[in-house]
């Protein structure tokens, strides 16, 4: 019994010394939204979208689980490239399986928004004005 | 009616925050004590079994991550091996000891989370921030080689995407080196603390001939001691050339449940120095290329994949049938240890509930998939 009672006091005194220790150690938490995230070059944010670069081929639109890529095509090929980001599970194949390289990820992942329509993004080709 | 006048019925859940995810238990009460429990699971169901069906191989992958979202690895490895297989294609070895080195992180990782939250179930906040701030360790790894923090879609047929880069082995390394003694920390606040010993010992007792009966596997049953684990029995990837051990605990209660817990995460990290060593040596290729992920073409087949999971064995079978999969099955451990629940918590206190439930370390979107 007072073997017990000096066991439990002994573990109670070394708890309490490493909380002691750990009071001292370095703050591992950022003041966001002040301090940014470092994110590496890989961090599957929102698109960046090349539209020069884009053939239309579909690919990216293939692959996405969730539907969120929409192209329209006219008869010169690309005419609209919608991504929908209320649908987006950001797991990159779209980018993983393109074969042009143009879509590619971005660092931006503040995506919140009390508008539901300014998720849907769309990249239209610019007129030919030479026609 | 006498029965009705002397016991009390009451909702727990689903959204107490101590069910980790949407569980309700509806709970029969004399008293404090639990006369019966009800488990009622399906608040977070996504239907991602019948998901696959309208989805060609790889736009199903990325969904898989989110069965269990702690152990991402354990399902993607799971189905690509189901593919592997049925497609009849060999996996390089490097790309082997990748998938290992990431799965045996991500257990530490899910442990981790497990330690923290079972801890302040009980009553303890300390030592939840500092499982997550080393959990955050692994994350931020995870985050520097996959690209997210959770839903990794690293994985693929045929290998891992792309290799590791040294830099991230280096922080690896740093990391495994650190962690033994930030283990012995939580040890020294948790393990001989009699607050804690008198929440878990003698609670919760689980016996061999019940968890055998519920077909619990994972930590849970080898705490019944049963040594039964998928990597040492039928040794998968490259884990037939490691050396580890398995962490077994003969004493049935929630107190063998946290030991063996804490057990494996040294043998991960055991496991996890030994890939290190093999991956920094080898030149390799990381990826077969002759399985074409975007037209695959994979013939009729079925094949079933096991993986020792965190939370116990997740399996995956795969009915191959033409573009889209026919049938995808997923069995995972935690849909096992739910119905287990009434077994035993019945005829404790209510305070208990939430110490036994928290040992058995379930997790919701894993039962309800």
């Amino acid at each position: 019994m007072l073997k017990q009672i000096y066991n439990s006091i002994l573990s109670l005194v070394i708890g309490h010394l490493t909380v002691f220790k750990h009071s001292f150690k370095k703050r591992v938490t950022l003041e966001y939204p002040e301090i940014k995230p470092y994110l590496n070059n890989k961090f599957r944010g929102k698109h960046e979208f090349d539209i020069s670069k884009c053939k239309a081929c579909g690919m990216c639109q293939k692959v996405c689980p969730a539907n969120a890529i929409d192209i329209i095509k006219d008869e010169n090929g690309l005419s609209e490239y919608n991504i929908d980001y209320s649908k987006c599970i950001f797991c990159g194949n779209c980018y993983y399986y393109c074969n042009f390289k143009a879509i590619k990820p971005s660092n931006q992942f503040e995506l919140a928004t009390s508008d539901k329509k300014s998720l849907k993004v769309t990249y239209k080709k610019l007129e030919n004005t030479n026609e | 009616m006498t029965n009705l006048l002397k016991t009390m019925e009451i909702n727990l859940g689903p959204q107490h925050p101590s069910t980790h995810g949407v569980l309700r238990l509806v709970l029969e009460l004399d008293g404090e004590v639990i006369k019966s429990c009800t488990p009622i699971v399906g608040y977070l169901h996504r239907g991602i079994e019948k998901m696959a069906e309208s989805r060609s191989y790889l736009q199903y992958l990325p969904i898989v991550d989110r069965i269990d979202y702690l152990g991402g690895f354990f399902n993607s490895y799971a189905f690509c091996d189901c593919i592997e297989h049925i497609a009849n294609v060999e996996v390089p070895e490097k790309a082997q000891y990748i998938r290992v080195l990431c799965m045996e992180l991500n257990r530490i990782a899910s442990h981790l989370l497990w330690l923290g939250t079972f801890m302040l179930d009980l009553g303890a906040s300390s030592p939840l921030f500092y499982c997550f701030r080393d959990r955050e360790r692994i994350l931020h790894i995870f985050e520097e080689l996959t690209g997210q923090r959770m839903m990794y879609n690293y994985f693929t047929f045929g290998g891992v995407r792309w290799n590791i880069p040294d830099a991230i082995l280096d922080s690896i390394s740093v990391f495994v080196a650190d962690l033994p003694n930030c283990i012995k920390d939580y040890e020294n606040i948790i393990t001989n603390n009699p607050i804690f010993i008198s929440r878990c010992k003698n609670k919760g007792v689980l016996s061999k001939k019940t968890a055998l009966q519920y077909s619990i596997t994972g930590p849970n049953l080898r705490a019944s001691g049963v040594a039964l684990d998928f990597r040492k029995s039928n040794p998968y990837l490259v884990y037939d050339k490691l050396n580890f051990d398995i962490a077994i605990n003969s004493e049935c209660d929630a107190l063998a449940r946290y030991k063996v817990r804490i057990s494996e995460l040294y043998s991960s990290l055991e496991i996890v120095r030994q890939c290190l060593d093999y991956i920094r040596q080898s030149n390799d290729e990381v990826i077969n290329k002759t399985l074409k992920p975007v037209i695959l073409n994979i013939p009729d087949g079925e094949y079933t994949s096991s993986v020792e999971a965190p939370r116990g064995l997740t399996s995956c079978t795969v009915k191959a049938g033409g573009k889209n999969p026919y049938r995808v099955k997923w069995r995972t451990g935690s849909y096992y240890a739910v119905q287990l629940l009434p077994e035993l918590i019945n005829n404790s206190e209510i305070a208990d509930v939430m110490a036994i439930f928290g040992s058995l370390d379930v997790i919701l979107p894993e039962v309800d998939k």
